[in-house]
């Protein structure tokens, strides 16, 4: 029924292992949240030469061509090894959407310093007025002959501020009705004159995120991706792929191993009681790893994945912040330790990974939206 | 999420359905109290479609399909709260013809002639499975057994797979159940049908062979068990949900489908999310498809999460169906009655935890 190594994909497996066992820095594994440029783009251009950063991209446009299973190894591997996390808005969303909505121009123009690391890619979808209600997108792209004019600010905006291009949706026709019937997808330099960049501190003390202030910024018309106006359909054809993305179980078992060795730390490992939990936890880390395999059989059958792939996003959010809350748990009084703390089991990161998983839940679609999604689509039940 | 099924599975799937449409919850209603709780017919018929023999190597004339197709049936059978024990009968079998030369029974097991059930529970707590308080004594020909088996879905059954210890060792074994020094004792479950406490004294008994010289016996029916109740558990909570969802659709108060509202659509997609995690655990056990290398700890997360979330999603059920959902005229307590018994049988969700943290070494 699922997947299982042949042979060869198990040979494949030892392959990438061995590799990443020779050219990870041992600085960058195991690391509880991305690292910051400096330190994780090198990493991202040993990859590239090695031909391994985008094993889901086809060979035409420099990719690896991979099988699904094969990609799920090297995400296994990379797993195991602890491999940090990548800047990945140009290898997963805009980099797949140009080949398939981008006019050759577009793709010969990006592909090229996606794959190799040159230029960073930042998402600009939601806005401070326009979060969960995407559609309702004020940010303003009017046409000006060869140029679009825009207007307006982007917020939640990942690495924006470590990022030399954005892909965002923009209004650019403030009558339409649907809402969405109005948006379209736009490619902005983000070194244009008019762009204001301010990174934005969140709880967990980084500054992964930014708000993007845009100020009669011109953008060339050739930048538009796809037609005016059917950009809603473009960014949300991947989201599927996207789901499954963010669902991958190497987070969780990370978050898994870590509240163990805090545990084990803590002397709580012992505890009948907390056991019982730990097991609860690794049987659903064990239920979403099942949950991922079944979702990428089916994506190798049917080469899509319809919004039952909310499920997985749902799953995969909850179960990372209640394994974070067993951190916390094992971690006792050294839960609100700001830096790292040194045990006996080597030095545990606590307040940093939990805090970060707030954010699970809520970006990508929010836990509720996404039982919004499930109701209405999947279980049709009424309006 | 859908599973990507053979052309020969998806026909399995189908005529499994069709064969427990015919039974639902009016005809498990009538079963109720009744002795034999089922109709032996009824599991004739399932002989005759070869599903007692599965799980049986064709080399013994079995049908030789693998965990998966066991898993589409059982998933039918528990949405149609089939009474017939075609899931208990169905690894009994497995385990009987495993061996290399399988058992004298087996073609009238097969056929539903002879219903042989598994007895492996002791404790009420649901202790280690491999280690037996039940003792066996002497050896091949004379081989007695003495202790207790509870938990035994008894009714109409002629006999039954004991597991019992032999100088530390755990091992399988057959005893008739007119067998000498054997006594029944039953009670009535709320779901309707009995649950037996075998005695044992000096009761005479026949060894089960392993399925290969390095395996056991006990295990492998053991892991089969578990499986067998997660897909039917899987089964159950899957139709209740589907039943729940029907009445969401044209229940109205306040002028409106219930349906419509928001928390009631969140609480039904809570619902939805155990039952895919179910399913995808289920089918991950079966992936290796082998009957007899079923993977403990993978077999053990399943039954954990299936009995769990059965329990929560008929119990969810019948708060959305509010008073209505409370009587015993209407049928959604029949899934929370039949989630209840087979969540209980051999381990339920805590007990599976407990099993989890011994086998993973989780405190390792």
């Amino acid at each position: 029924m699922f997947r299982h190594d042949t042979p060869a994909e198990a040979e494949f497996r030892i392959e990438v292992r061995t590799w990443l066992e020779a050219n990870l820095p041992v600085a960058l594994r195991w690391r509880t949240a991305r690292p910051p440029p400096e330190e994780v783009l090198p990493w991202y251009r040993t990859l590239s030469r090695k031909g391994w950063i985008a094993p889901h991209w086809p060979k035409q446009y420099g990719g690896m061509g991979a099988t699904l299973n094969e990609q799920i190894i090297m995400t296994e591997e990379m797993a195991r090894i602890g491999a940090p996390h990548l800047p990945v808005q140009g290898l997963n969303h805009i980099g797949p959407i140009l080949m398939e909505f981008g006019n050759a121009a577009q793709k010969a123009r990006h592909l090229p310093s996606i794959l190799d690391g040159s230029v960073i890619w930042a998402q600009g979808y939601s806005e401070p007025g326009a979060g969960s209600d995407l559609a309702s997108l004020a940010t303003r792209a009017t046409l000006e002959g060869d140029h679009f004019e825009v207007q307006g600010q982007k917020i939640w905006t990942t690495w924006g501020h470590y990022s030399q291009w954005m892909f965002a949706l923009v209004r650019t026709d403030p009558h339409a009705q649907p809402r969405h019937a109005g948006i379209s997808f736009l490619l902005l330099d983000l070194r244009s004159p008019g762009i204001r960049i301010r990174p934005i501190k969140t709880i967990a003390g980084d500054d992964e995120f930014s708000e993007v202030f845009f100020d009669g910024v011109v953008v060339p018309a050739e930048n538009l991706v796809g037609k005016l106006n059917d950009g809603w359909r473009i960014a949300n054809a991947l989201l599927g792929h996207e789901r499954l993305g963010t669902s991958n179980p190497q987070f969780v078992i990370a978050a898994l191993e870590r509240a163990k060795t805090m545990a084990r730390a803590s002397g709580l490992i012992e505890d009948p009681v907390f056991q019982d939990r730990l097991a609860a936890a690794s049987i659903n880390v064990t239920a979403l790893a099942a949950m991922f395999s079944h979702a990428v059989e089916l994506t190798n059958r049917q080469d899509s994945l319809g919004p039952e792939a909310s499920v997985l996003k749902i799953f995969g959010s909850e179960l990372i912040q209640s394994l974070n809350a067993l951190l916390i748990e094992a971690a006792g009084g050294l839960a609100t330790a700001e830096q790292p703390v040194t045990t006996n089991f080597g030095s545990i990161d606590i307040a940093a990974p939990f805090l970060q998983a707030r954010r699970a839940t809520i970006y990508g679609g929010s836990s509720e939206i996404q039982r919004n999604v499930l109701s209405r689509r999947v279980l049709n039940l009424p309006n | 999420m859908e599973l990507h099924l053979t052309s020969e599975q998806t026909l399995l799937r189908d005529s499994a359905a069709k064969f427990t449409a015919a039974a639902g919850p009016k005809v498990a209603r009538g079963f109720r109290q009744q002795d034999p709780s089922f109709a032996p017919a009824r599991l004739r018929q399932v002989a005759e479609l070869g599903w007692l023999g599965i799980l049986v190597p064709d080399s013994a004339n079995g049908l030789g399909l693998g965990l998966t197709e066991f898993a589409l049936v059982l998933q039918q059978a528990g949405r149609g709260l089939v009474c017939e024990p075609v899931g208990l009968a169905a690894i009994s079998a497995a385990a009987l013809g495993s061996a290399p030369t399988s058992h004298p029974l087996l073609p009238r097991v097969m056929s539903g002639e002879v219903l042989i059930v598994p007895a492996l529970q002791e404790s009420r707590a649901g202790d280690d499975p491999l280690a037996p308080r039940t003792q066996a004594m002497g050896s091949d020909g004379t081989i007695r057994l003495t202790g207790q088996k509870t938990f035994v879905c008894a009714d109409g059954a002629d006999g039954f797979l004991v597991s019992a210890s032999s100088n530390g060792v755990p091992a399988l074994y057959y005893v008739t159940r007119g067998a000498a020094g054997c006594t029944v004792s039953s009670t009535q479950t709320v779901e309707g049908r009995n649950l037996a406490t075998l005695s044992f004294a000096d009761t005479p008994a026949e060894l089960i062979q392993p399925h290969g010289a390095a395996r056991n016996a006990v295990e492998e029916l053991y892991n089969l068990a578990l499986f067998a109740l997660s897909a039917e558990l899987l089964g159950v909570m899957e139709k209740a949900h589907e039943v729940t969802l029907d009445y969401l659709r044209i229940r109205k108060q306040f002028g409106k489908l219930i349906g419509s509202f928001q928390a009631l659509q969140h609480q039904a997609v809570n619902l939805y999310v155990r039952i895919e995690a179910t399913r995808s655990l289920v089918f991950q056990v079966a992936a290796n498809n082998d009957p007899y290398r079923i993977d403990p700890l993978l077999a053990v997360a399943a039954k954990a999460k299936a009995s769990e979330n059965a329990m929560a999603v008929t119990e969810a059920c019948i708060q959305l169906h509010g008073a209505i959902g409370f009587t015993d005229e209407h049928d959604i307590g029949l899934y929370l009655k039949r989630a209840m018994l087979l969540s209980s049988l051999f381990g339920n969700a805590a007990a599976q935890r407990r099993r989890y943290v011994k086998l993973a070494n989780v405190a390792g």
